[in-house]
């Protein structure tokens, strides 16, 4: 019983390897489904235009255009975490006090600061995103298309 | 050995055997933690896992120390020798499996309650960016082995040299290898998007873990208070305790018959005069003679 069980267990996921991860509160499938991802760009960011065409290219991929919403200040980690917005384009550090409320990603377009405490340029998603956050931080990591 | 220190020859062999498990334990758990915390990012779950690995080392350093304060001659300042050493140990044991079950329920439950979804998101590898979930739960895999095979090699060995921190520590490895199973179920959750799967599952195991910890727990206090010496996996009263009161009882008849456990050893009293012939250990407790340490016959 235990080992089948087990095998049911191992099938389900070498099954499901292609698939994950997938979002905790579906934001992937709501873009695909509505072709609008919702992004803020904070305030003070003159240099957010690579981290834009990174997110623009994953709505592209997903079928989707970007929605720039305006939301000011401490609205907009509110307007995140309550998935209002799927991304924020804005400058955060390492050790940002968000760290735990949201998912930064690496820095865009540079390497990581020395100083923890130095603000990049960085895209931040919803926590539990899980399958965005993969597909933004791949994004990321390969750089301006 | 003399009669209040050292290790009797008919278990030094499975006491030294008992040892060397638990240095492979240190070894083995310790590689376990470095692997767990070069892979753990921003997890809770998988901070939690990494935490309740570096507490459950604590009964395997607690043994060892008990054995070598075991093996020290009685002197004037401690005349009875360390043998309640183990005792302590077996305290310390027990209480750092309930702290890991506790860690572990208030853990799970504020995730529960807050409803915090976990991140798990990608990680750079020669030039590649894979989901972190991956090499998280080929961790974990790691980190179930050791602790699987451990387990089960010292139960038979805390048996047979009657250990109770040995024991308690093969019920820490069992924590281990479950909350390690049930780590992979909840990674793979936070993968399907069930949020709350690390969290439940955790809950899950940790509820057993504090069950497992206050009996321990219970055995713990009960042999420091001097009560009749408990078996090795619960409350009861030990089978050879149960087996020496009744061949008192049919020697001298029914006379009161105090027995207590300082570490693996009893001492017995029994309530008569001393007889013209003393009855030897072997007489006593049969295959399990080391374990009668001392016997004192007491006139009302």
């Amino acid at each position: 019983m235990r080992y089948r069980f087990a095998l049911s267990f191992a099938a389900l996921l070498l099954a499901a390897c292609d698939s994950l991860p997938r979002d905790a509160a579906g934001t992937t499938e709501r873009i695909e489904r509505t072709h609008a991802m919702r992004v803020t760009v904070l305030p003070g960011t003159p240099d957010a235009q690579p981290a834009l065409a990174l997110v623009g290219a994953y709505a592209r991929d997903h079928g989707a255009h970007l929605r720039l919403m305006a939301i000011h200040g401490e609205h907009a980690h509110k307007a995140l975490e309550d998935g209002e917005v799927d991304a924020l384009i804005g400058h955060f550090a390492k050790a940002s006090p968000w760290q735990a409320d949201i998912a930064l990603s690496k820095p865009v377009a540079r390497g990581e600061p020395d100083d923890k405490e130095h603000p990049v340029l960085r895209i931040a998603r919803r926590n539990g995103e899980n399958a965005l956050i993969l597909a933004t931080d791949q994004l990321v990591a390969e750089g301006p298309r | 050995m003399s009669l209040h220190s050292g290790i009797p020859d008919a278990i030094a062999a499975d006491v030294r055997h008992g040892e060397r498990l638990e240095w492979w334990t240190l070894l083995w758990i310790g590689s376990v933690v470095v692997v767990m915390a070069l892979v753990m990012g921003a997890s809770q779950a998988m901070k939690s896992a990494v935490i309740e690995d570096v507490l459950s080392l604590i009964p395997a350093i607690v043994f060892l120390l008990s054995v070598h304060w075991e093996r020290k001659r009685a002197n004037n300042r401690f005349p009875f020798g360390y043998r309640r050493a183990n005792s302590l140990a077996f305290l310390v044991a027990a209480t750092a499996l309930l702290a890991v079950g506790g860690f572990l329920v208030y853990e799970s439950v504020t995730t529960l309650v807050r409803q915090e979804h976990p991140t798990v998101g990608g990680i750079t590898l020669f030039g590649h960016t894979l989901w972190l979930g991956w090499l998280m739960i080929a961790a974990l895999v790691y980190s179930i082995i050791p602790p699987l095979i451990l387990g089960r090699i010292k139960q038979p060995v805390a048996k047979r040299i009657n250990d109770k921190v040995l024991h308690t520590d093969a019920l820490m490895q069992k924590a281990d290898w479950q909350t390690g199973l049930a780590a992979v179920a909840g990674i793979t959750g936070i993968g399907l998007g069930w949020w709350w799967a690390d969290a439940s599952a955790a809950l899950f195991i940790a509820l057993s873990i504090i069950k497992d910890a206050v009996g321990a727990l219970r055995q713990a206090v009960a042999e420091l208070l001097d009560g009749t010496p408990r078996a090795l996996d619960s409350n009861a009263i030990a089978e050879d305790a149960e087996r020496l009161i009744a061949v008192f009882k049919a020697r001298f008849g029914e006379v009161d018959v105090r027995l207590r456990e300082t570490g693996r050893y009893i001492a017995a009293e029994v309530d008569c005069a001393p007889p013209a012939v003393i009855p030897s250990v072997t007489e006593l407790m049969g295959d399990n003679a080391w374990r009668l340490a001392s016997l004192s016959f007491r006139l009302q």
